[in-house]
């Protein structure tokens, strides 16, 4: 076998952003447009990377022109949503206040962010509350936006995944490994932005054995929250289990651009909101009630369906004209091949796979809790909109860091540099060990056992000591062939990291509240109302720490 | 397994290569019909199929295990 040497390269930047999602790519826009060199690196190519890669159809704004100008019923409703109820309400005030700019700037671009020449608001509403999800045609919104960085200047690097973050004088740059040579790239950057988006291999997904069968992009792995917690940032709420629901077995985000009614298979709505298909309203239940799906199926009186029979021929036409938007192209090519119609045949949902809802500790203005280093979008959930403003923000807040500060010193990232060459050509020159799936599937089994629906001190305990002997092994035994084998390899490095992290925040949140649940705890302990837990890197593993929620 | 490629109908420019996010083409050469390295790990995204500039060059199949459950619509 032939030995494998890693190349390096050196690249400079006053701003790099990591992640060309909506977030990074905003976040660049923003940079480059306030004067800053701009470099954004993306694990795939930004035209089509992510989980906005094929589209999105509802984005969380306030608009004046619909809403009227008081902004504060918006923002009370955003706070009480499944993007806002974690969030400080501040921060849910800046989002909202911001989202208006950033629709007038893509409707400008190109992403058409009206319906028929008019704002429209519908999906995840209930009746009765202020609407605040705006239907929008995000088809194209990933070459667009990566038209408009380019247009910008900024430099887009695709295929190179970020592993770690340089720490040398504050925060540096990052160091990123090429996907498809054997190639190591050293970032020096003055201010960093972490994009990369949510946690999804966490937990085994909706087929046994199919990996990728995933609702977000299996794609994104926590990079950037691990990155910034081996850093040394703070991350927040990993405690806190989020879960999707949609058609099954086809795992699909886009729940709300069904138009139809959730019913038992006696055809009786299972929850009180809507009896007929409604555009504007979808069938608002499985919004406050997520695992409803799995609920009928555990007591068998599922499963339970998204129900269109009935529509308007009006209502049907928008529903799939939005399909294609939010990216379910693949569902519909799907119906095509199989004869389903919507109109005659109501398709069955589950409820998906846990993940975090937490992530990386960013405020309104995009800063962690480490100067110079910022993060936006998904690196904590907050969805389409979430990302789209505060990337905007952090790209805007760190082009402004960048000029106070002079450029990191050229030996800036050496020693990191030479660590991750030493661990990848390790990997890649390894002749037997566990591939990247086995340490991914072995991880996903002790999450779900563990860590899962039922959670407890002594399970906590056990499901602990076996994550840190899968880690050792993973470090020590890994084994990738080629170049995209060890991306992967990383990416479960990554997940194994965010792992511990989320088994020391729930070892330490012992109470019941809202989605969280502790078999051992099944109360709501009153000493952590509106606090935050936070979590970041001690000498031997996460440290925790409860924090007031508008520090 | 998918993506499946056209080999008559395929332009060889590469697109699709170049944009599939879970990279299931790695190791495809350039002006080279594009290889199906990694089909466990395509997402059913249709990005391939969207930024392919022959019609039908291109298509998916979906493996049976993430087949819809659906009810029949009832017979006339």
């Amino acid at each position: 076998m032939t030995h494998i040497i890693m190349a390096g390269e050196q690249m400079e930047a006053d701003v790099l952003v990591i992640g060309g999602g909506p977030a990074g790519l905003m976040a660049a826009i923003h940079a480059a447009e306030s004067g800053a060199k701009v470099t954004l690196i993306d694990k795939a190519n930004t035209v089509r990377s992510g989980s906005g890669a094929t589209g999105n159809d509802h984005f969380r704004a306030y608009i004046p022109a619909f809403h009227g100008p008081d902004m504060e019923p918006v923002v009370k409703e955003v706070a009480k949503s499944q993007a806002g109820w974690t969030r400080p309400q501040s921060f849910v005030r800046t989002w909202m206040k911001t989202s208006f700019d950033i629709v007038k700037m893509w409707d400008d671009w190109g992403i058409p962010m009206k319906h028929e020449g008019r704002w429209e608001f519908s999906g995840h509403t209930f009746p009765g509350k202020p609407f605040t999800t705006l239907k929008y045609s995000g088809q194209s919104q990933k070459p667009i936006l990566t038209k408009e960085a380019k247009k910008r200047g900024v430099k887009i690097v695709n295929r190179v995944t970020a592993f770690d973050l340089i720490t040398d004088h504050g925060i540096s740059g990052a160091i990123g490994v090429h996907g498809r040579e054997d190639k190591i790239i050293t970032f020096s950057a003055k201010a960093v932005v972490l994009c990369t988006g949510g946690c999804v291999r966490l937990y085994p997904g909706p087929t046994p054995g199919w990996m990728f069968n995933r609702a977000d992009s299996p794609h994104t792995t926590g990079d950037g929250r691990a990155m910034a917690y081996r850093a040394g940032a703070d991350l927040l709420n990993m405690e806190i289990p989020m879960r999707w629901a949609g058609p099954k077995y086809f795992a699909k985000c886009g729940k709300a651009t069904w138009v139809g009614v959730l019913r038992d298979p006696r055809d009786k709505p299972v929850g009180p909101f809507v009896t007929k298909p409604d555009r504007i309203y979808g069938d608002p239940i499985s919004d406050s009630y997520k695992g409803l799906f799995e609920d009928y199926m555990k007591t068998g009186k599922g499963p339970v369906y998204m129900d269109c029979r009935g529509i308007s021929n009006e209502d049907y036409d928008y529903m799939m004209h939005y399909m294609k938007h939010e990216g379910l192209h693949g569902i519909l090519h799907h119906f095509d091949e199989e004869g389903i119609d919507l109109r005659e045949n109501p398709i069955e949902f589950m409820t998906y796979e846990m993940t975090t809802r937490g992530g990386i500790h960013y405020n309104e203005k995009g800063e962690t809790s480490m100067p110079g280093l910022y993060a936006a979008g998904d690196e904590y959930f907050g969805g389409i909109s979430a990302a789209a403003t505060f990337g905007w923000i952090a790209g805007g807040k760190a082009a402004g860091f960048a000029f106070g500060r002079d450029a990191p010193s050229k030996n800036a990232g050496k020693e990191s540099s030479e660590a991750l060459k030493n661990l990848v050509r390790e990997m890649r020159n390894r002749k037997d060990g566990p591939s990247w799936q086995e340490i991914n599937v072995a991880l996903n089994q002790v999450m779900s056992d563990y860590i899962g629906p039922t959670r407890s001190d002594t399970l906590v305990e056990a499901g602990t000591a076996h994550l840190l002997r899968i880690k050792e092994k993973a470090r020590k035994d890994l084994v990738a062939k080629n170049q995209h084998e060890l991306i992967h390899c990383l990416e479960v490095l990554n997940l194994l990291d965010v792992a511990e992290v989320i088994f020391a925040a729930i070892k330490e949140r012992k109470e019941t509240r809202e989605k969280y649940i502790r078999v051992d705890h099944p109360y709501k302990n009153p000493a952590f109302d509106e606090k935050v837990l936070v979590c970041r890197k001690g000498p031997e593993g996460p440290l925790t720490e409860w924090k007031a929620i508008n520090d | 397994m998918p993506p499946i490629i056209d080999e008559d109908k395929c332009t060889l420019c590469g697109n699709c290569v170049d944009i599939c996010t879970e990279d299931v083409f790695f190791g495809s050469k350039k002006k080279q019909l594009p290889r199906v390295t990694y089909p466990h790990e395509c997402v059913y995204c249709n990005a391939c199929v969207e930024e392919c500039p022959a019609e039908g060059a291109v298509r998916l199949r979906l493996p049976l295990p993430m087949m819809l459950m659906y009810k029949p619509a009832p017979t006339a």
